[in-house]
């Protein structure tokens, strides 16, 4: 089960996101919950993969802005620099980031069980 | 004060987030939920939709910019290009820096960083795009009236339709509040006079009706809607406002349409139609302040408006039908037939035959009645030279003036063109004129009637007895019969078996030298008694209904045998 004790240990912003939530911890970790299932992830894979850059970068945006609503530092950081990566759409290799992030949200989906 | 905010104290604004992400929505919607209704639509069309369903009431738009469907850019566009959607104010959800400034630049109010600053901090910049954007809509349109202070009443139907929203369980009453005669307040003692009325009328009105539970506006000159928690008697307003108006020159008194319950499913225009619908109804009644609407006053005016919109058609396609009436002279042993009365009946496709007595007046308040009688004259005249060339033989036939037309200077004109165009003379028709048509602008009307009795018409008296004509005025009337008004054959016959007010009417007849005809006859006893009195001309049920020409044509043929 989720604990704010385990969220500051994974390296979330608790505090700032918490806020957000009015301090409502249950709401907070219900919206992490929907976070975690959000097909953006996918589509952002499936798009770097098929080399549709504009619609990696529509999926990287909208992460973006979830995640760093709910302060989980440690995708934010990593979807973050994807975003302005496919923004500026430079030839480079995704791959090392996008596993980051797929690390980090595996991660995040244990500590929810 | 401003009044605009004072309509949300027990509700609350109500607002859009559009997002196509749930948790960016649900986040949202737990900051603002205590303070605002929030709507939430997660792609551009559903968000485009929402916003054209709740144009009026929705306070603000928080949009994100980059939504599937319809992108919140292009949104924005749309809303800036449309008239009635363009004040609403948006805010913008980005976490691009660049965006911020385009989306200030196609129109939006503020913007809001993603990751969210802390909520009390978009609370503060919400708040504060709602008041800049209404007290912008305050000042660029005229949302009070000036010299009352009160809504105006294209602000009044917003606010209306406001309060419905947050107290939708409400019983409502939708009020129309007219100063009797106040054209003559304003005319008899000036405009600011007047004016100082209506200012004080609205200060009485405001300390009755509480801004919690009432919306009042000025519509135009005198009249006040309000909208109001029902109440079962308006009466002690009137009395308030008499009350407040005491010092004033003149008496100052409210008549109050009431459509009590509302039924929300109606525009508001409705709800007030119905309201002024009651008022009207008591316009001229000095006893009555207070009306209350029911529906079968909705069905009359329906109705009565429905036949002023088809008279056109109904004239083209000849759907009215002349009827005669005989009249019988009684002065002999055997009762002989000395004219007819022609009498309009309106033959309609879907709604039968209608009485006169419904159509004549609306069609005498809309105008339309100068074009009916000249279409009955016409007829009268055609029906009169059939029975002369077929025949050999007719009799003369009357037919009704309207007051209106008596003020006509063709009047006379019309007549002998009808009378050449049919090949018959000004003794083959009577002119009936109504004796209230004599009493206002007696002199006028006068002198009309001497002009065409100067062509050798024959002037018949109507209804006379029903008009307050003085006894000084008749003697000088130029007339050639008086026509009984039918009222009092019926008091005289049908409570106390009272026949002396006939008998002066004959009296008076007599001395003018000119017979009484008496209409409204239906028994014999009446018949006998009238022959009795000395009236000379009967006309009634007794002998013969209205009935069209050919049917008539047994009594013409009676009468040559």
């Amino acid at each position: 089960m989720l604990t704010l004790d385990a969220l500051k240990q994974f390296g979330a912003d608790t505090d700032d996101g918490l806020s957000r939530c009015m301090g409502n911890e249950a709401f907070y970790f219900k919206l992490i919950g929907k976070v975690i299932d959000d097909s953006n992830f996918k589509i952002l894979e499936d798009a770097v993969a098929a080399k549709d850059l504009d619609k990696a970068f529509e999926a990287a945006h909208s992460l973006k802005g979830v995640l760093g609503n709910l302060a989980l530092t440690p995708i934010y950081e990593p979807v973050c620099e994807v975003t302005e990566l496919l923004r500026a759409k430079p030839d480079v290799d995704y791959s090392e980031y996008l596993k980051k992030i797929s690390d980090k949200r595996s991660e995040l989906a244990g500590l929810l069980k | 004060m401003n009044r605009s905010t004072d309509l949300y104290v027990d509700g609350k604004r109500r607002i859009l987030v559009a997002d196509d992400e749930i948790v960016n929505r649900e986040m949202l919607e737990n900051i603002l939920c205590d303070e605002y209704d929030v709507l939430l639509a997660e792609d551009g069309e559903k968000a485009y939709d929402l916003i054209r369903q709740n144009r009026n009431t929705l306070s603000l738009i928080l949009l994100d910019l980059m939504m599937p469907k319809l992108n919140g850019l292009d949104l924005l566009s749309r809303l800036k290009e449309d008239s009635d959607l363009k004040g609403i104010p948006v805010i913008v959800l980005t976490s691009d820096q660049d965006s911020e400034v385009e989306s200030l630049v196609r129109g939006a109010a503020d913007f809001i960083p993603k990751p969210y600053p802390q909520p009390d901090v978009i609370r503060a910049r919400i708040s504060r795009s709602i008041e800049l954007a209404e007290d912008r809509q305050i000042i660029s349109a005229t949302e009070r009236d000036e010299l009352t202070g009160l809504y105006s009443y294209e602000y009044f139907s917003r606010y209306v339709e406001q309060f419905d929203k947050y107290h939708p369980n409400s019983e409502m009453d939708a009020l129309c509040l007219d100063v009797n005669h106040f054209h003559i307040v304003n005319e008899r003692f000036g405009m600011a006079k007047g004016d100082e009325i209506l200012r004080r009328i609205a200060d009485c009105l405001m300390t009755v009706f509480s801004e919690s539970d009432s919306v009042i506006c000025r519509k135009n000159a005198d009249t006040f809607l309000v909208y109001c928690s029902h109440r079962d008697d308006y009466s002690s307003i009137t009395d308030k406002v008499s009350e407040v108006c005491s010092d004033m020159p003149t008496s100052v008194k409210l008549r109050i349409g009431v459509y009590a319950y509302c039924d929300k499913k109606l525009d508001i225009r409705a709800r007030f139609d119905r309201a002024k619908i009651a008022a009207d109804l008591i316009r001229n009644n000095y006893m009555v302040y207070v009306s209350t609407f029911d529906e079968t006053l909705m069905e009359n005016e329906l109705f009565a408006e429905q036949l002023v919109d088809e008279f056109s058609k109904a004239l083209a396609e000849k759907q009215f039908k002349v009827f005669f009436q005989p009249k019988f002279n009684i002065a002999g042993d055997k009762p002989v037939l000395s004219s007819a009365e022609a009498l309009v009946r309106w033959f309609h496709p879907t709604l039968g035959m209608i009485s006169p007595g419904k159509f004549i007046p609306l069609f005498e308040d809309d105008g339309l009645i100068a074009q009916l009688d000249e279409y009955i004259w016409r007829c009268a005249a055609e029906t009169i030279a059939d029975w002369k060339r077929r025949l050999g033989i007719s009799v003369p036939v009357s037919v009704n003036l309207s007051r209106a037309e008596m003020y006509d200077p063709a009047l006379v004109n019309t007549f002998e063109k009808i009378t050449s165009d049919f090949g018959i003379t000004s003794k083959d028709i009577y002119l009936e004129i109504t004796e209230s048509a004599y009493v206002r602008d007696s002199d006028q009307i006068v002198d009309r009637v001497k002009e065409l009795r100067n062509h050798g018409f024959f002037i018949e008296m109507d209804d006379f007895g029903s008009g307050y004509s003085s006894l000084n005025m008749i003697s000088e009337l130029p007339i050639d019969a008086l026509k009984l008004d039918m009222m009092f054959i019926r008091n005289a016959f049908d409570k106390q078996n009272d026949t002396r007010m006939i008998s002066i009417v004959i009296d008076i007849a007599d001395y003018l030298g000119v017979p009484v005809i008496a209409e409204g006859v239906e028994t014999e006893e009446q018949y006998l008694a009238l022959k009795k009195l000395g009236c000379t001309i009967i006309q009634g049920y007794y002998f013969s209904k209205p009935v069209p020409a050919e049917e008539f044509e047994k009594f013409l043929v009676e009468k040559d045998s």
